[in-house]
């Protein structure tokens, strides 16, 4: 019997048991949606997290000097605390930093994480909670927010120390309403600060505004909060590919300049949004990791209904078997009609399950901001997974049905 | 039923040549371990089938020596339970002697493995059954065509045998319709095309028209009758004398062994059953 009629006899059985076939594969389905659209989705976790926070936490195209690294999970307690011992970041650092790059497009300081928030009045109107940012003129660069109204902060505006501030667009809406923001005086803890400019909206990342903040003059901020160990330097190049480059002269810099011998090892820390992304990449690594074991759970679930089915399928046609093998199958024959039968529709249940996996994950980046990626490497593990799940649980029954003796089979009704 | 031997049946042996024949066929079944010659289908010698049921022991065969010329048209007769179907399940390879030797076509049957006796079930052998056991859910001309997809025949060439072989019954108009959709006499007339179309070298039936009515058991015999006349070797059983009138030698079964081997004594035996 050729592979062709093998194949024919097979689909022409499923065919002709339509509703039973794809009752039949409904685990296999579920199951290879999930893996699937769930694997899709953390993907475009991942890209939305590099795209939309890394980057808008640290800045396109930079990356940052600070005292420690970001993520310091991945340091033992000794090092945390050596790390602990280490000089904060200065102004001087910030200063030989941006003579080493007269080519980047924005060396900045700023406050760094916890960011500390305070409420903000404006004559008998407070929004609570407002996110406070110290920063030096070129943040604003390196940030890429663009201003809706009035200026930017100015380098004068630092050395001298002026209680002015740039607000989110989220907080100048919720204070002014209609009334013209700027020139206005607003209190935070106590202090008024005139209102010189208010920043385009960044739009929503996972359904939390960047919007709503208050950016101060450094200076001003550490007259608040005093001087802070997260203060961080942020250098923006002008295109990714410079980025890795850049890294190594700023170490080299700020080695120069905190005078550090060759072999002392490094009192900073440098980091790219990478590792920040990083940082999500070991939370939704274990997520990776859960998926395909549940997955595997449901498939091999799947795999006993598709057992279970066939074992019935074969007592079922007891008779057919009975009159093939009196024309001439041989067990072998037999066999592989029965697996071929078994594959086909694990294989039909991978493919489906793709193909609603798929759409799963095209509607959900339709329905929400996240860039869901279906890999081609979830849809093999999906797709070789069903064969392979037709193939160990087909064999059974398909040797089952071979071994039926010819005239005791053809005497089953 | 005025002629038991069926007037249209000419008489193509004497007594003398039967006296010959039977001779011969002794000599044959008397040689164990020996090939018999080409001109001889189908030679058995002490052939058993014992069934264990559970400690007691059926023996529905207890040696039958039997032997076969090419062109016979030979009808088994005997009561039921007889071993008659036992008897054809062996010659058609379905099944697998507990003792003694079957030789097809020059080749030892009884000690040939499952897919060796599959391969001569496909090319060797037609079987016609009571039941017809066509598939139910193929067409005609699918059903005809499955032992041709076991013989590893490409679909074209398959399609063309399959439809000469339903031209040769008559069913030429019927090739699109399932079972379901034919009546009892096209169902065999499917079955008997299927058992020819692989070209066998003996067409077995095992009372073929045991579920029919008399005027459609009769058209089938004829297509019996037409295929023994134009030379394929022809085992029948069946329970009906008229109908084993039609066939030029009757061997009688009882208590799984032969009874008796010509046609005249089996229609004496017949008629002293009646
Ligand atoms: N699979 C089996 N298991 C046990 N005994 C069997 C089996 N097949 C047949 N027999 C026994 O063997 C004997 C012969 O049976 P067989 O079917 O050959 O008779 P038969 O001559 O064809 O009868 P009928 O005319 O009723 O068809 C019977 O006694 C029967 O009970
Ligand atoms: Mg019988």
């Amino acid at each position: 019997m050729s592979l062709a009629d093998v194949i024919f006899t097979a689909l022409g059985q499923i065919r002709s048991n339509k509703l039973r076939s794809f009752f039949t594969l409904l685990g296999i389905i579920v199951s290879v949606t999930f893996l699937v659209a769930v694997l899709a989705i953390i993907q475009g976790l991942n890209a939305y997290v590099k795209e939309n926070i890394a980057d808008a936490m640290i800045g396109a195209n930079s990356f940052q000097v600070r005292r420690t690294p970001l993520n310091v999970a991945r340091f033992v307690d000794e090092e945390v605390e050596r790390m602990g011992r280490r000089p904060l970041i200065s102004r001087g650092d910030a200063e030989a930093v941006r003579q080493a790059f007269p080519d980047a497009e924005a060396v900045s300081l700023q406050s760094g994480w916890p960011t500390p928030s305070a409420d903000v009045t404006w004559r008998n109107r407070t929004v609570g909670d407002v996110l406070l940012f110290g920063v030096t003129a070129p943040h604003q660069i390196v940030q890429d927010y663009r201003l809706e109204q009035g200026r930017a902060l100015s380098d004068v505006d630092i050395t001298q120390r002026r209680p002015v501030a740039v607000l989110g667009p989220d907080l100048a809406e919720k204070l002014f309403e209609t009334v013209d923001p700027i020139g206005q005086e607003v209190r935070i803890r106590g202090d008024l600060f005139e209102v010189i400019g208010v920043n385009a909206t960044k739009g929503r990342v996972l359904g939390q505004s960047f919007d709503g903040y208050v950016l101060m003059p450094l200076t001003r901020f550490e007259m608040m909060f005093g001087r802070r160990a997260t203060t961080t330097v942020s250098i923006k190049m002008r295109t990714a590919e410079e980025v890795a480059t850049a890294i190594a002269r700023a170490e080299e810099a700020m080695r120069m300049a905190r005078g550090l011998r060759p072999g002392e090892p490094n009192n900073f820390a440098l980091e790219t949004s990478d590792a920040l992304v990083d940082f999500w990449k070991t939370l939704t690594q274990l997520l990776f990791a859960i998926v395909p074991a549940i997955v595997s759970i449901g498939i091999v679930v799947g795999g006993i209904v598709i057992m279970n089915i066939m074992l019935m399928s074969v007592s079922e046609r007891t008779h057919e078997i009975g009159i093939r093998k009196a024309l001439g199958a041989r067990a072998k024959d037999i066999e592989n009609q029965f697996l071929a039968e078994a594959i086909a529709l694990a294989f039909m249940g991978g493919f489906l399950g793709v193909a609603v996996g798929w759409l799963m994950a095209a509607a959900v980046a339709a329905a929400s901001p996240l860039p869901t990626r279906v890999t081609w490497w979830s849809v093999a593990i999906a797709l070789s997974l069903g064969a392979g799940v037709g193939i160990i649980f087909g064999v059974y029954p398909a040797r089952r049905a071979a071994r039926l003796d010819p005239i005791a089979a053809m005497r089953a009704e | 039923m005025s002629d038991q031997f069926g007037s249209g049946n000419p008489l193509t042996t004497t007594g003398e040549h039967n006296m010959s024949n039977t001779a011969e066929r002794k000599a044959v079944v008397q040689e164990p371990g020996a090939t018999p010659d080409k001109s001889w289908v189908i030679v058995t010698r002490g052939l058993k089938r014992e069934y264990d049921m559970g400690g007691e022991i059926v023996r529905a065969l207890r040696g039958v020596d039997l032997a076969i010329r090419r062109n016979e048209y030979v009808a088994i007769m005997g009561p039921s339970g007889s071993g008659k179907s036992t008897l054809m399940n062996l010659v058609g390879c379905l099944d697998t002697p507990t003792a003694g030797e079957y030789w097809l076509n020059g080749m030892l049957v009884s000690t040939m493995t499952d897919d060796q006796l599959a391969r001569v079930r496909n090319k060797e052998i037609g079987f016609v059954f009571q039941t017809f056991n066509l598939l139910p859910r193929a067409t005609a001309l699918h059903n005809v065509e499955l032992p041709l997809v076991y013989a590893g025949i490409g679909s074209d060439e398959r399609k063309r045998k399959a439809k000469q072989a339903l031209e040769k019954v008559q069913l030429e108009h019927r090739m699109t319709h399932k079972p379901n959709e034919l009546s009892g006499g096209q169902r065999q007339r499917v079955a008997i095309a299927r058992a020819l179309v692989n070209d066998p070298s003996i067409l077995l039936a095992d009372e073929p028209t045991g579920n029919l009515d008399s005027q459609t058991s009769t058209e089938i015999m004829k297509v019996f009758e037409d295929l023994a006349t134009s030379g394929q070797t022809v085992i029948m059983v069946t329970h009906e004398a008229d109908i084993a009138a039609h066939a030029r030698r009757v061997v009688v079964l009882r208590d799984g062994i032969i009874a008796s081997d010509d046609r005249r004594s089996a229609f004496k035996e017949q008629m002293g059953l009646v």
